[in-house]
Parts: structure tokens; sequence; C-alpha cells
């Protein structure tokens, strides 16, 4: 039962503040709606463990439990990448900077 | 009897990327310079004496001195080398090594084919028989990955000796800051439909070149990116 509540409880918090960066705008629809249905996948199997089994099955996965583990590393994975893709895109912010820097600081010598 | 075309040296703009090379640095721009070549300097954020022997040339109008604060590779280099370059005008750019393994007399020889109008764009070719195994394995699996990600073969795809006419220079957008801009060059090179040659140049084998350049590793991080490109595409 505690797992439940606890599950519940993090599900509708995670909503909440999707719902709030969403509105504040930092989150793109499309992030937002991943976030929304990650949130309310976490509510139902909250609610209703058995779920996890009955889709395990029809995606021909043993246990619900398996169903998740492997969810949850896709979606590790996929945050790594997303974090990755960032990270590219920081640097290459900075080397623009960089250049910029670089070429303006020779024109004033000159 | 056709007249023979030379190069102009004043219409050539030589593009040295330096990062740490003290050592070579002060030979290398005095060779361009006494060749009457105008030169850019970028210094990739070194951390050794480079930055302070470049100040020699702050009053010099044919060396001109572009200093990365911070250390972004050698893509990144190029890049500034080549906005400048094209910014001040120059007829034809030529990137060069600053760590002294290339002869500055092959200059003329990459320059040529520009010059003839039989190409846009001329890559400077390696005798591979004279490299170290490691350097040539590394350039061996460079110029593979260049053949199967941007589906050209050229002899020599990491060579740092290279030609490009001014337009060429404008049309060509690179994005890699490592290593990988060589392959991407030629990529660029055959996507803007520009015309490549190749011409062969000699290189000069010391300690400090055989230490940089592309290696086995350095080849299977830029394989590395290459993939996670192709999937940031997806």
């Amino acid at each position: 039962m505690l797992y439940q509540i606890i599950g519940t409880l993090t599900g509708l918090i995670g909503m909440i503040l999707s719902i709030k960066r969403f509105k504040e705008g930092k989150t793109s629809p499309t992030a937002f709606i991943f976030w929304l249905l990650a949130w309310g996948f976490l509510i139902v199997i909250s609610i209703s463990p058995n779920v996890t089994s009955y889709i395990a099955n029809i995606m021909g996965i043993g246990r619900g439990l398996d169903l998740i583990l492997i969810l949850a590393i896709i979606g590790a994975y996929y945050l790594l990448f997303r974090i990755y893709i960032m990270i590219e895109n920081l640097e290459m912010e900075i080397t623009k900077l960089v250049r910029e820097l670089a070429l303006r600081e020779s024109e004033e010598d000159e | 009897m056709a007249v023979k075309k030379r190069v102009n040296p004043k219409d050539v703009t030589v593009i040295v990327p330096a990062y740490n090379e003290e050592k070579t640095i002060l030979q290398v721009l005095g060779e361009l310079k006494k060749r009457g070549y105008t030169v850019v300097v970028v210094d990739d954020g070194s951390t050794d004496s480079t930055p302070h022997l470049l100040t020699r040339f702050k009053d010099d109008d044919r060396v001109h001195v572009y200093r990365h604060i911070i250390n972004r590779g050698l893509g990144a280099a190029l890049r500034t080398g080549i906005e400048a370059a094209l910014f001040m005008g120059s007829s034809y750019i030529v990137t060069f090594d600053a760590d002294g393994q290339h002869d500055p007399d092959d200059i003329e020889r990459v320059c040529k084919p520009l010059i003839d109008n039989k190409a846009d764009a001329v890559i400077g070719k390696r005798d591979f028989s004279k490299m170290p195994l490691s350097r040539n394995i590394g350039n061996f699996l460079m110029n593979i990955i260049t053949l199967i990600f941007y589906g050209v073969w050229v002899s020599d795809s990491q060579s740092g000796l290279r030609a490009f006419t001014r337009k060429a220079a404008s049309k060509i957008k690179t994005e890699d800051r490592g290593y990988g801009v060589s392959s991407e060059i030629i990529s660029e090179i055959k996507k803007r439909g520009l015309r490549l040659k190749e011409a062969p140049i000699k290189t000069i084998y010391t300690p400090e070149t055989i230490s940089k350049g592309t290696n086995f590793s350095v080849g299977i991080k830029i394989l590395i990116k290459l993939i996670i490109n192709i999937l940031k595409r997806l």
C-alpha cells in the first residue's frame, strides 16, 4: 500500500511541476507531452501494478517488473543522449563566442 | 608558347592553427614570411610560451594573430582562420600545420591547380611509405571512415596542407571542432560540388610532428563522434 501512495504522489508532483514548467515556457510541447505520459504511467502502475504484467504479456516480455526495467533503461539512455546533445550545443556556442572574441580583438588591435 | 602562371604570394593567405607550438612556430612563420605570404595564425588557447612568442608579430602587417582564449580544437581554429582570411579579401587560402611537418615550398604546388583553374580545392598528399606505423594506421582508418561516412575517397584525408579558392573557402562550413574537421572539409567539398584535386607534398618527420595528429586512438574518437552525429539527425 505504501508504495502505491508514494508512487501516486510522486507522479502527481511530477505532473504539477511539468505543467508549471510548460506554462513558464521552459519545456517544449513534445517534452511536456512526454513527461505527462511518463508521470501518468507511473500513477497508473502505482495504483494498479497488474497493468504492467498485462502490457508485458502483450509485448511478449515475461514479467511486469522486467517491462519496467527495460523501459527505465531505455529512458535513462534516451536522457543521456539528450544531455550529450545539450552539452554539444553548449560547446558549439562556446566555440562561436571564442571565435567572435578572437576576431574582434584582432580587429581592435588593428 | 603558353605562359606558365606562377603563384603570386600576395594573393595567398596561409592559415596556421597553433596549439602549444613554442618549439616550431617562429621558424614556420619565418619561412612563410620569407616567401611573401600573408599569414593568419590562430593561437588556439596555447598554455606554453606560444602566445608570448606571437607578440613579436604585433606590428607586423603580414602576420595576423588571432587568439582563442580557451582551447577549442583544430577544427575551430581552422574555421576562425578561414573567416579571418575571407574578411581580409584573400584570393587563395592555404592551411598549414604549425608543427613544422610541411615544406613551405609545397604551398606553390597545392595552389597551382587553383591558379590554373583546374580545381577549387587541393589537398596535399603525403608520402605514406615514410610515415611511422601508428600514424599510417590512423590515417588509413580515417580515409576509410571518410569514404564510408562521406562517400569520398582521398589518399590523404588527414593532410594539414590544403588550398582553396576564395569561393570554395566561403562555401565550406565546418562544425567539427577537433581533428574530424579534415574529413568534414572533404565532405563539404563534395556536398558543395567543388572540384577537388590532390597534389603530392613532402613531410618532415620530427618528434613534434609524430606526437601530434591523427593516430589510431584519435581515429576511433572521430569514428564514435561521426556515429553519434548520425544518431543526432534521426
